[in-house]
């Protein structure tokens, strides 16, 4: 208790508040872009924690993961397009409540419901910190490799469209992340004699490439402004009084939030979803659903916030992620030095009792923000694309560099900015992808550690028992839920592509075979084993594929038909997400010939201009403020950046990208 | 007298003024050897004439072989470069890592910053201080994160005590496998000093958890003495005695030395390039020797640091010396306790 107070006035102190409000903000931005969320927010975060005191960076990593799902309810109610992925069901009733002018009572609904389910889910993670010592001492090395295991498969399961491409994502994450040193015998695997590959590619530059880049290149294919007009001015007391009338609706949401994203893998893709559908059985009257009821707003908000408190409690005792976020949270621990498990409820209680507070008045603040500032806030749906764009990926690339300061992360990034552009427009799971990506090392020690410990017979231990029969009741459920609905891909366009796409994938599991045979067996056992899984995936999918294509009528029975739903994925114009992506690739060029700042200025003005060829007095000031922001960066924490091919030549000062000393 | 201010004379001739000098440490930041240079860096900036601005610069990748290759490739031997050295660094050398290029045996180090290692068990399993329970059992299990690190020294000392059961579990963290060990999961554990204090002694005092023995801490003449953490702990050549009814002597004597020199003496360390100057070593070895009598330096170290004296001189080379260089005997000792324990990883 004392603790837990001591942990309150630490966060007061200025420098803690000021980490945690520029994490909040930095959140609220990200949560209003469609399609930025949580997870691009750490990644963009993460290269720059790892210079500050453990304190300041979980302070300001909570305040980026807690308001997304609060601001993420401007683009759901005003456009009709959520802003993260948590807010899916908020569109449901929150677009046709705007379009009869009632926006603001929505939005003052929704940021009121989110603020109370943030808080109850704070209160839920600290009341459970007590009981984690027991649960972690039950939890040996058996438990937790069936936890992860199932974690995985959940995941592959509910974030994909179709449940066969969803596992087949996870285990191609699972593959990517077997590069690197076998941890068992130190021998290389798949690393074609690179030191960089020797450690695996970092997680920050997976992440940012993964789940930034694609956003940036979909909305550009989108095109335009994001939202047409604002009308957020009457209604804010009616939101208001709608949720303190509905208390127990948000209180039961708010439970279901904490409850579903603590259960590791299911996270933040369904449970406003599952918000939505308790409201819509424990409702007689269901006839406005969809056509307006507040209550369709304010059951998922209040359930996507508290879910943040709950999914905090698998990934700090046992270091399992649930979401995308998770992973990434994960990640910024161990650039701090922070090793989730017993440490968290004994030694470093005090930084758990430290996230718990951020937690909550992130969230308080976050929905203070947004009532407060809502006019202002909203007008960010107006920029237009084409000029938030260039700025973001300036940012990423500067983010990137500053990681490791490495330009083969370049690289990186855009390998894995280009496998997220086609996973996202071919309908595979990038969420999985990346879990996959991450728990890969874990779950390969696990699988050795257990069999040293238990051989099979961790399967017979009563923990393990509860634990498979929960997770395949979970699985069975959610996955009739999800995939009952019968679809046919009469009008997707360009199914050879995603054809060949297939057979594009399928080169990862062969190749990794073909050079990993040689190894001593405790080093290829678990890639192999891994590949021969994907491999009988992805062909099985590929069959699928062309069945569905050459319109066969086995398709037509009903085991396979869940199968084939969503098989094929419509997605944007994948011509020019690809011409966007290559002029990111000139943007690199350009940073190796004149170096990081120069390139900038540059990129930002020939992007916006091409676009708007009227807009040279914004794209100027932009990129101008980008340039001191960026300095003003350098200089706090001591950056150079990176330099090209003119430096050599050229005596730049510093800031330009020249020598430091 | 005459010699004497000749002395002086020399180290008056280094002057860092107005330079920046550029610590590389090939860690991540948070990390041991991190906190280390940061810990020493504001003293170095004290006593090092001219005061010179100390930046830490943290180059972390590939096993801690990036930022050393790092720094043999760019350091300047003029002492505006130093090195922040750990156990990790000086295995990677003296087990032969291909990917090394760096020569740190040739380095002229500055500081040492001893540690010591614990050796505990459960209560159930054993008396305090006696090995004889853990040696009847079939299966003994131990974390190790991999065989390619420090870790391997753990493979050697059981099977130099005859523990015949002894099987590593592999890829488990100190932290990870000290949370198997309270779960019951694994029988042997060790931790450094540090979490020793904070996370083993309070086990201890309940009852839970027994002392076995420690590595032990070798002094400059090569005696043993007892950990001052655990006084009533043997080392590990009284355990030896006490197992094999023979003094630790011979080879196995010269491979304790070797490993108690890479894991134990030179655990952390600071180090000039091999070509700096005579007076620039000495230089910072009186800047390193005043930073010891400083009074904010001696209220803080004991917390930041642990109990163990820094090592400071000549001695401190012979010591890398013997850490970084392993004999052909003490590579043959490490080699067939690995190949005893099915490991295909082979110190070279």
């Amino acid at each position: 208790m004392e603790q837990l107070l001591a942990a309150l006035f630490q966060l007061f102190e200025p420098t803690h508040l000021a980490f945690l409000f520029a994490g909040t903000l930095l959140g609220l931005i990200v949560g209003i872009l469609p399609g930025m969320g949580g997870t691009s927010g750490l990644a963009l975060v993460l290269p720059f924690v790892f210079t500050m005191e453990p304190s300041h960076a979980l302070a300001m990593m909570i305040g980026v993961l807690a308001p997304t799902t609060t601001s993420d309810t401007f683009p759901a109610v005003l456009m009709g397009v959520p802003g993260t992925s948590g807010s899916q069901a908020t569109v449901m009733d929150g677009f046709p409540l705007s379009k009869k002018g009632m926006a603001a009572r929505a939005l003052s609904a929704a940021f009121s419901a989110s603020l109370l389910g943030g808080v109850f889910g704070a209160l839920i993670l600290s009341i459970s910190i007590y009981y984690a010592i027991p649960i972690i001492m039950a939890f040996g090395f058996g438990e937790q490799f069936l936890l992860v295991v199932l974690a995985l498969l959940m995941v592959g399961a509910l974030t994909g469209d179709n449940l066969f491409k969803g596992i087949a994502s996870c285990f191609l994450g699972l593959i990517i992340g077997s590069i690197g040193t076998a941890p068992i015998t130190g021998d290389p695997r798949y690393t074609f004699d690179t030191l960089y590959l020797l450690e695996g590619v970092p997680l920050v530059v997976v992440g940012l490439g993964l789940f930034a880049i694609p956003e940036i290149v979909g909305l550009l294919d989108a095109k335009g402004s994001i939202a047409k007009s604002l009308n957020t001015k009457k209604g804010w007391f009616t939101g208001l009084k709608d949720v303190v009338k509905n208390w127990f609706l948000v209180l039961r949401c708010s439970t279901l939030g904490c409850l579903v994203g603590a259960l590791p893998g299911l996270g933040g893709t369904v449970v406003d979803w599952i918000a939505y559908s308790h409201l819509k059985q424990t409702t007689k009257d269901t006839s406005q659903f969809g056509k307006g009821d507040i209550r369709g707003v304010i059951a998922p908000e209040s359930a996507n916030n508290a879910k943040e408190g709950g999914a905090l409690i698998p990934t700090l005792i046992f270091g399992i992620p649930g979401s995308g976020n998770k992973v990434l949270l994960l990640g910024g621990f161990v650039l701090i030095g922070i090793e989730p498990g017993l440490d968290m409820v004994t030694t470093n209680l005090d930084l758990t009792y430290l996230m718990i507070w951020s937690l909550a008045i992130a969230n308080i603040l976050g929905a203070g923000i947004c009532m407060g500032f809502s006019s202002q806030i909203s007008k960010f749906t107006l920029v237009p694309y084409y000029i938030l764009a260039p700025v973001m990926v300036c940012l990423i690339f500067f983010a990137t560099f500053n990681f490791n300061r490495d330009w083969y992360d370049f690289i990186g990034l855009m390998s894995f900015g280009l496998i997220g552009i086609t996973f996202k427009n071919f309908g595979w799971s990038r969420p999985a992808l990346l879990i996959g990506f991450f728990l890969s090392t874990k779950v390969e020690l696990l699988s050795y550690q257990t069999q040293a410990v238990y051989g099979l017979s961790f399967l017979t231990r009563p923990v393990s028992i509860i634990l498979i029969i929960l997770c395949l009741a979970t699985i069975v459920l959610l996955t009739k839920q999800k995939f009952d609905k019968y679809y046919r891909s009469d009008f997707v366009k360009g199914k050879l592509t995603q054809i060949y796409y297939n057979i594009i994938l399928l080169c990862l599991p062969l190749s990794m075979i073909w050079f990993t045979i040689n190894l001593d067996y405790r080093a290829n056992l678990f890639p192999i084993s891994l590949s021969l899984i994907a491999f009988f995936l992805l062909t099985f999918i590929l069959i699928i594929k062309i069945a569905d294509l050459k319109n066969l009528s086995f398709l037509n029975y009903n085991i396979i038909k869940f199968a084939r739903s969503n098989i094929f994925e419509i997605g944007g114009n994948f011509k020019i997400q690809i011409y966007y992506y290559l002029s990111f690739i000139g943007f690199l060029l350009m940073n190796f010939i004149f170096g990081f700042p120069i390139a900038t200025a540059l990129f930002i003005n020939i992007f916006i201009l091409f676009h708007n060829k009227k807009s040279y007095v914004s794209s100027i000031c932009i990129s101008a403020a980008l340039m001191v922001i960026l300095w003003a960066l350098s200089s706090l924490l001591t950056l150079q950046f990176p330099n090209g091919l003119i430096g050599l030549f050229i005596d730049l000062p510093w800031w330009l990208g020249g020598q430091l000393n | 007298m005459s010699l004497f201010s000749f002395v002086s004379v020399a180290s008056a001739d280094v002057n860092f003024s107005g330079k920046t000098i550029t610590w590389v440490v090939p860690f991540k930041e948070g990390g041991g050897t991190s906190r280390f240079a940061r810990f020493i860096q504001p003293f170095l900036k004290k006593y090092l004439p001219g005061n010179p601005d100390v930046q830490i610069m943290h180059i972390p990748g590939g096993g801690a072989i990036k930022g050393s290759n790092y720094f043999e490739k760019n350091a300047k031997a003029d002492g505006t470069f130093i090195f922040g050295s750990s156990t990790s660094v000086i295995v990677n050398v003296a087990t032969g890592n291909p990917l090394v290029k760096y020569n740190l045996s040739e380095y002229r180090p500055v500081v040492l910053l001893p540690q010591n290692t614990h050796w505990f068990t459960r209560s159930d399993l054993a008396e305090p201080h006696d090995l004889s329970k853990i040696k009847e059992r079939k299966l003994v299990l131990y974390a190790l994160k991999t065989p390619a690190s420090a870790d391997l020294f753990h493979i050697w000392i059981y099977d130099k005590l005859g523990i015949k059961g002894a099987k590593p579990i592999p890829g488990l963290s100190s932290s990870g496998g000290y949370q198997a060990f309270l779960r019951g999961e694994i029988h042997l554990s060790s931790h450094g000093a540090a979490n020793y204090v904070k996370k083993v002694k309070p086990e201890i005092e309940k009852g839970k958890v027994v002392d076995l023995m420690t590595l032990g801490i070798i002094g400059a003449d090569g005696s043993v003495s007892r950990n001052p953490l655990a006084p009533n702990a043997p080392t590990f050549p009284e355990m030896y005695e006490k197992v094999n009814g023979k003094k630790l002597e011979g080879d196995d004597l010269e491979a304790y030395y070797a490993i108690g020199a890479a894991w134990s003496q030179a655990s952390k360390a600071m180090m000039l390039p091999k070509d700096a100057s005579d007076e620039i070593v000495k230089a910072y070895r009186d800047a390193a020797t005043k930073m010891t009598n400083d009074p904010e330096f001696k209220a803080k170290a004991l917390k930041a640091l642990g109990p163990f004296p820094l090592i400071i001189g000549e001695e401190a080379g012979e010591i890398i010396k013997k850490a970084a260089v392993f004999s052909d005997t003490t590579k043959k000792q490490l080699n067939a306790a690995l190949k005893k324990h099915k490991f295909t990883y082979r110190v070279q």
